[in-house]
Order: C-alpha cells, then structure tokens, then sequence
C-alpha cells in the first residue's frame, strides 16, 4: 500500500516537472529575442550573449538622440506616436462611451442591428480596412495630414463592446431610473450618472487603444512610409526605417547579410526606448488587461 | 435620442469606409478577373495558404497545450509564465520583425548553434522560399501567442471547480479531465481562436513587407495578398486593382466575423 502511493505521488510529481521544464524551454523560446535586445546596447560591436560596460549604454543613448544621427529623428517619431495613439485613444473613448451608453440603456429601432454591425466589424481584422482607408484619405486629400491615422485609431468597436457590457448591468440600470425619478432629464442622466460611472471602462479603452495604435505598422506605412513622408513617421516605421536592401556577396543570392543603417546596438536601444510606454503600461495593467478582454470576450 | 445619434457615429464611419472603397471599381468585375489573372495573385495566395496551416497548427497545438499545462500550474507560476508569453506584444509590430531578422542572421544571433546546426551561413539560408513560411509563422507566433494564450487560459479558470471536482470524484485521471471534461468546455474559444487568426493571418504584411525589403531580390515584394495590393496601389498606380484584391481579403474577414458572431454564442446580441 505504501510502496503504490509512493508510486502514484512520484508519477504525478514527475507529470508536474515535465509540465515544468516543457513550459520552461518555451519560455526561453520568448526571452532570449528580449534578452539579446537587453543586452546589445551595453556592447559596441555585436555579442549576443554578453554584457559590455554601462558607459556604452549612455554612448549608444547619445547616438540615438543626437540631433545628427544617421538612423533619422527618435524624438520625432516618439511625438508623432505620442500625438497619433493619444488622440485616437481620447477620440475612442469619447465615441466608444455615449456609443456603449446609447445600446445599453436606450431602446431604439434598429438597436440590435447596430449591436450586431459593431460586433462585426470588431471582428474584421484591423488591416483589412486599411487599404480602403488609404483609398478614402487619397480621395479626399488628408494623405499627407496626421488625421489619416488619428481617425481610423479612434474608431474602436471593441471599446463600444466594452462600454456597451458595463452599463448593461442591473446596477446601472437602478441608478439611471432613481436618477429619472429624482427628476434628471435623459441628458443629465447620462452626464451625471452615467459618465462617472464610466471611469473604469474609459481608462480600459484607452490603454487597450493607445496600445494598438502605437504598434501599427501597416496603416502609417501606407499613408506616410509609401509616399516617404517622413515628417510623419511614428516610432513604427522608424525602426523598420534602419532597414537597408541586404548586401549579398559574390553572385549567389543566398549569401546574403542583414544590413541596417546603425549598429545593432543601436537599434536594439531605440526598439527598448520606444516599447517603453506599452511596457510601462502594460506591467501596471497586465492583470487588468486580461481581465478586461476576457470580461469583453465572454459576454 | 442624442445618444442614439452619438450611437451611431463610430459605426456608421465604418459602413461609410466600406462604401467608399466600393465606389472605386463599381465600374463591375473587371477589375477582379483582371487582378486576379495577374501572375502575382496565385502565389500571394499560396504563400498565405501555406504560412495559414503553419500558423493555425502552431496555436491549435501549442496555444492550447500551454494553456491546460498553465492551469495545472500554482497561480503564482502561471502568472509568470503567463507575462513571458505576452511580453513581446509589447513591441510594436516592425520591431518583432526585425529582433528576427538579426535571430536569423549567423554570426550575430543567440540562436547562432541553432543556425549552424540547420546548415545556415548567411540570413539567405533562413529565408530561402521554402523556409518563409515557417520564419513568418515564428514571428507571428513569438509577437501574438501571448495574448491567445491569455483568453484560452481565462476560459479554462472560467471551467467552475465543481465540475473538475466532480471529475476527480468519478476516478478520472489527468488525461481523461483533459480529454473529457475540459477540453469540451473550452471547444468554443478553441473555435473562436482558429477563426479569428485565420482572418488575421489572411492579412499578413508587416513580416514579408520587411523581410523582403532587408532581403530584396531573395524575398518577393509581394509574397502575401495585402502586399501585391499595395504593390498595385503605390508601384503601378493601379487603386482598382488594389481595392479589387483588399475587398476579396474583406469579404474573408467580414465571412469569418460573421460566423463568430451567428454561430458561436460567444457573443452577447441582446
């Protein structure tokens, strides 16, 4: 008896090792690309798995921000990100709130086929309306203006979503009709009830916003990289801008090596440089950002 | 009713970009019979279809192996393993990109014995044709796995305790939990997961874009649909034969939303 419940605790013991070291070796898979990016800005010339000295940090951080640097502008690109995931993100959240708001607690023809076309499109992947978008902005002349991303970043369906399932809840709704009882009118009602409710799913919508936004690349690459806008490069498409055709040597193509315009030490710098607010973000609201999709998705 | 006016906005911007990229070949379908005959389009479509079954195997298999071995973890564990895997979403989409292309590169990369190990001597060898299918799906999988793990592993917390205590009561193993009980449960995310990235990988660009730029003459400029409608667009200025191929690429999106929204009951309409 003994001996068999020894048995059966090493077997499952065993299992949960395995389960470990097999989670484990897919972790390593994940970390070593950030581990390299941590590292590279520390050496002057590429080692992938050693630390050189923090004096080379501070040089590499000079080089990326020096006003002539060959790699191009980051603060520039860093105040074009800025400027175009903000401005989406307080355009989302403006439309996403009154629009999650209308749903949940106005009955109105129609409310179900709205419901059902939000949904939709918050299905569609995000790239496939891009080229219509570049199609619309080229009609009407805003290629070259900042509104060609801002407008497509602040439509949100899936903030809509969110704000329409958080004032969908009985407690909501009590609150709205002691409110109407109380002798609001249904713009008050929303105004005073409704938008100070509303503070948790705003922030939810905005981090969630401003996060896809700042990580686009093929949107801002076909409204400004196509045409070499550069002025209107955000942090994206500058860093694919260090990219340069590949040299091959000899005639064979496949003897091809990966060309950039900068070290990689510095490119590795300016990738952790510009991540940094989607990391900060992130670590803060990791939890809450799962919660909050998950909160959206199940319904 | 000024709300149902507000209501309406975002979604109505919406239809009215639809509509818009219609009125540019409404002329009827010549341009889809024409920019479908080009000899770009079947490769582009190959090329999707061959990273698309990479890819989707990749999360089917990986996504929901990692997130039952997740849950059979402490919280604690799973909560940092949990953040490893999303780490990399951090990034913006052209820098998981390029991390790659110098992984790929002998010589400067921490995969360097791997490289070496596989024959590669140069960034040629990894992005042979052959191999860009797979290169892309490790790129995708590396920058999106993270999130998709996420909800499967939210789905699997969601299974109520009662029920795997149930389970354990009957006698059942850790395999026939799996096997019976949670897998079940959770088919319908496991659905809703295939779907969704089958239409997003559809839209493939950010991955071949770079790539073929750091490897011009080795990688296609237009490996994948979204790319040769770009190509059209800004290469021969031909917008109709663009919008002709993006809205064959919105319609699979549109297809596949639908089938989530109406078929899967993930999604509360009323």
């Amino acid at each position: 008896m003994a001996a068999r419940s020894g048995m059966v605790r090493s077997g499952s013991s065993a299992r949960q090792v395995a389960a470990f070291a097999t989670l484990a070796a897919v972790a390593v898979f994940f970390v070593v690309p950030i581990v390299w990016l941590v590292l590279q800005p520390s050496n002057a010339v590429v080692r992938p798995w050693s630390f050189g000295s923090f004096d080379q940090i501070a040089q590499t951080w000079n080089q990326i921000f020096a006003t002539n640097w060959i790699g191009g502008d980051t603060l520039l690109w860093l105040g074009n990100s800025t400027l175009y995931s903000a401005a989406g993100a307080a355009i989302a959240v403006g439309l996403c709130i009154p629009a999650g708001y209308g749903l949940a607690v106005t009955d109105f023809v129609g409310r179900r086929a709205l419901l059902i076309t939000t949904m939709v499109v918050m299905l569609i992947p995000a790239n496939a309306l891009v080229l219509p978008l570049f199609l619309e902005a080229n009609a009407v002349h805003l290629l070259s203006s900042p509104l060609a991303v801002i407008l497509p970043y602040g439509l949100f369906p899936f903030g809509v979503y969110l704000a329409y399932l958080y004032f969908d809840t009985a407690r909501v709704h009590d609150l709205l009709t002691a409110a109407r009882m109380d002798g609001c009118d249904e713009w008050q009602a929303f105004r005073r009830v409704a938008v100070p409710l509303a503070a948790p799913v705003a922030a939810l919508i905005a981090v969630l916003d401003f996060v896809a936004s700042w990580t686009n690349y093929f949107l801002p690459w076909v409204m400004y990289g196509a045409l070499n806008t550069t002025g209107r490069y955000p942090v994206a498409l500058g860093i694919a801008a260090q990219l340069i055709p590949g040299q091959t040597s000899g005639s064979y193509i496949g003897n091809l090596q990966l060309t950039t315009t900068t070290p990689p030490a510095e490119i590795a710098l300016l990738i952790l440089v510009t991540s940094a607010p989607v990391i900060v973000v992130f670590v803060f609201a990791q939890r809450w950002i799962g919660a909050g999709r998950l909160q959206g998705v199940f319904g | 009713m000024l709300l149902v006016v507000v209501g309406v906005v975002p979604t109505a911007y919406a239809a009215e970009l639809a509509l818009t990229s219609f009125t540019g070949h409404f002329s009827g379908l010549t341009n889809f019979v024409e920019s479908h005959d080009d000899f770009r389009f079947l490769p582009a479509f190959e090329n999707i279809a061959s990273f698309l079954a990479i890819w989707l195997t990749a999360l089917l298999v990986l996504v929901v192996g990692l997130s039952l071995l997740l849950h059979s973890m402490n919280r604690r564990v799973s909560a940092a393993f949990r953040f490893v895997f999303y780490l990399p979403a951090a990034l913006a989409g052209s820098a998981s990109v390029m991390i790659w292309l110098f992984m790929l590169q002998p010589g400067d990369s921490p995969w360097d014995f791997a490289l070496r190990l596989l024959g590669y001597k140069t960034l040629g060898g990894p992005l042979a044709p052959g191999a860009l299918p797979v290169v892309f799906a490790l790129i995708a999988f590396w920058t999106g796995a993270g999130i998709w793990i996420l909800v499967m592993y939210g789905a699997l917390t969601s299974i109520p305790r009662e029920v795997l205590e149930a389970a354990q009561l009957d006698g059942a193993g850790v395999w026939r939990t799996v096997v019976s009980v949670k897998l079940p449960l959770i088919k319908k995310w496991i659905g809703f997961m295939l779907i969704v990235a089958f239409a997003a990988g559809t839209q493939l660009f950010t991955e071949p874009e770079l790539t073929s730029q750091a490897a011009r003459g080795l990688v296609s400029p237009t490996w994948s649909p979204n790319q040769l409608a770009t190509w059209f667009a800004f290469r021969t200025d031909n917008f109709n034969y663009a919008a002709a191929i993006c809205i064959d690429l919105l319609a699979i999106g549109l297809l596949c939303a639908s089938v989530v929204v109406f078929r899967s009951g993930l999604f509360r309409t009323d």
